[in-house]
């Protein structure tokens, strides 16, 4: 269980400070997934950081599994905007480097995932020689190997061309369902959090404070996208913005 | 007959296409480039000569050849000194290099300690070094270790100066990416910022290497005695100009040799700066 309370973020010191994200309050169960949706810049971000034990809350509580969270957490684990592949690694290296940070390195779960994710050929390749898509799915076979309980996503999709995005967020369904961690998401593309958020958090303008809650109980196919629910959903959460 | 000629024609096109293939390839390339240069250089040096000559009625200044000829004829001693100035350069180079890169990186990632040293390195950094040479002739005397002291301290700022700066410059989300998966700060010099910097740092390297050789050749020639390509060149410059341009010939590779090696380090260490994207 995630349990955040009353979180507020605030950057700089004292009377310059300038507040990111205001009294947020959420929860979510074990094996669910939520999305954080707000626009560019609102603090969205700050929120999952924070989660990830990389910023401490100004004020509020953040507890994952009943305990507040003071840094970053082996069953936590973080996917960038950009994967956050070190360019000086192959795709090998850049898969096992949490277990090599956590000293568990060779660990089997790397390589396992990399054939899952149909990598393996490539494992001795650098980022620059790998397609977007491709780097993407480095990103999460990294995030994966540690098999956390908890996964964390900021606008991991972020300037990928549709068809590549659709492809991603079809194989991040998929692996949510066969691993069942938890699954924060925070984009700005009201598409994404209408395909992967069970529970979709509208956030306002910065400081970031919860505007509205969308429920999307029937998420979880790949043919999602062509129903009237996954339509609705989408329509009310732009009217959620838009408000 | 026909089919003779045929395989005949057939074999010549594909040496020349391999050839043409090993000609065009980038490594080829690259010594074609430098052969080219060299040929450039002597020719232009050629023209200087009889130039000089012409105007002072006299040889002043040795062409090429006569220059390349002492080099062959003199190899052994001009191997001796050409030996004793590479050792010095390359020692003086890693101790620069041990000294500057833990340095420039802690300076360039850790506020407190930026704040407090890059001061001294403002005020530091402007004076001339080799305003220190006559200090450390009388500190250490006028053997090998002054001279690789002096070139030490040349090189160190050089490298000092780009670590910090390449340090400050690290994209933000590789940090984040290994901190969020725990990293220890050693972890994070070890995997994010000292391969990060390296290429920066090796190009000061390879840019310092002409400041390197040349302080180098003012501690040799400041120190009366001793070997060295400095002392060399300065013993011959008056009375034998074909033997002292031999030397600079001599230092003129030593720089090209290591200017290589630098190259060939960084495409060893930092191999994933030359690849390129590939399909499957």
């Amino acid at each position: 269980m995630i349990d955040v309370e009353s979180l507020t973020i605030d950057y700089g010191l004292a009377d310059r400070a300038v507040q990111a994200v205001e009294r947020v309050d959420f929860r979510l169960e074990e094996g669910r997934s939520l999305a954080l949706i707000g626009p560019s810049g609102c603090g969205k971000t700050s929120i999952l950081f924070a989660l990830a034990g990389l910023l401490s809350p100004s004020n509020g509580t953040i507890k994952i599994g009943g305990n507040p969270v003071t840094g970053p957490r082996r069953e936590v684990a973080l996917i960038l905007q950009n994967a956050g592949l070190l360019p000086w690694k192959t795709v090998w290296q850049n898969a096992n480097l949490s277990l090599l940070l956590a000293g568990d390195y060779p660990g089997h779960n790397a390589g396992v995932i990399l054939d899952d994710l149909g990598l393996t050929e490539v494992k001795s390749r650098f980022p620059a020689e790998l397609s977007e898509g491709m780097k993407r799915r480095v990103g999460i076979a990294r995030a994966l190997s540690t098999a956390p309980s908890v996964l964390l996503m900021d606008e991991p999709l972020a300037s990928l061309d549709t068809l590549t995005r659709e492809r991603i967020q079809d194989l991040f369904l998929t692996l949510w369902q066969e691993h069942r961690f938890s699954l924060i998401l925070v984009t700005h593309d009201i598409v994404e959090a209408a395909f992967l958020g069970q529970e979709i958090i509208v956030l306002t303008k910065r400081p970031a404070q919860v505007k509205a809650t969308v429920i999307n109980p029937k998420m979880g196919s790949l043919d999602y996208r062509q129903s009237e629910a996954f339509q609705r959903t989408v329509h009310d959460l732009r009217e959620a913005l838009e408000r | 007959m026909k089919r003779r000629i045929t395989y005949i024609e057939d074999t010549i096109v594909l040496v020349s296409k391999s050839i043409l293939r090993f000609v065009k390839s980038p490594a080829m390339n690259r010594v074609i480039t430098y052969i080219v240069s060299i040929a450039i250089l002597l020719f232009l040096w050629e023209i200087a000569s009889l130039a000089v000559n012409a105007i002072n009625h006299s040889r002043l200044l040795p062409g090429p050849y006569e220059a390349l000829s002492q080099v062959v004829k003199n190899t052994a001693e001009l191997q001796r000194h050409f030996f004793a100035s590479a050792w010095r350069l390359i020692l003086a180079i890693l101790i620069a290099l041990a000294a500057a890169i833990p340095l420039g990186l802690l300076i360039g990632r850790e506020h407190t300690l930026n704040r407090f040293i890059s001061p001294m390195i403002y005020i530091t950094y402007p004076i001339p070094q080799v305003a220190f040479i006559l200090f450390l002739f009388l500190v250490f005397g006028t053997g090998s270790a002054t001279k690789v002291a002096i070139v030490a301290l040349v090189l160190f700022f050089q490298i000092l100066v780009s670590s910090r700066g390449a340090a400050q410059n690290i994209d933000e989300e590789h940090l984040t990416s290994v901190l969020s998966a725990g990293a220890t700060r050693w972890q994070v010099y070890w995997h994010v910022i000292l391969p990060a910097t390296l290429p920066e740092i090796l190009t000061s390297v390879r840019v310092s290497i002409g400041l390197g050789v040349a302080f180098l050749y003012i501690a040799e020639t400041s120190a009366a005695l001793g070997t060295g390509l400095g002392t060399f060149i300065k013993a011959h410059m008056l009375y034998a100009r074909d033997l002292a341009f031999a030397g600079i010939v001599a230092m003129a590779i030593l720089g090209l040799v290591l200017y290589v090696g630098i190259d060939l380090l960084e495409h060893l260490l930092c191999r994933w700066k030359y690849v390129r994207r590939r399909s499957l």
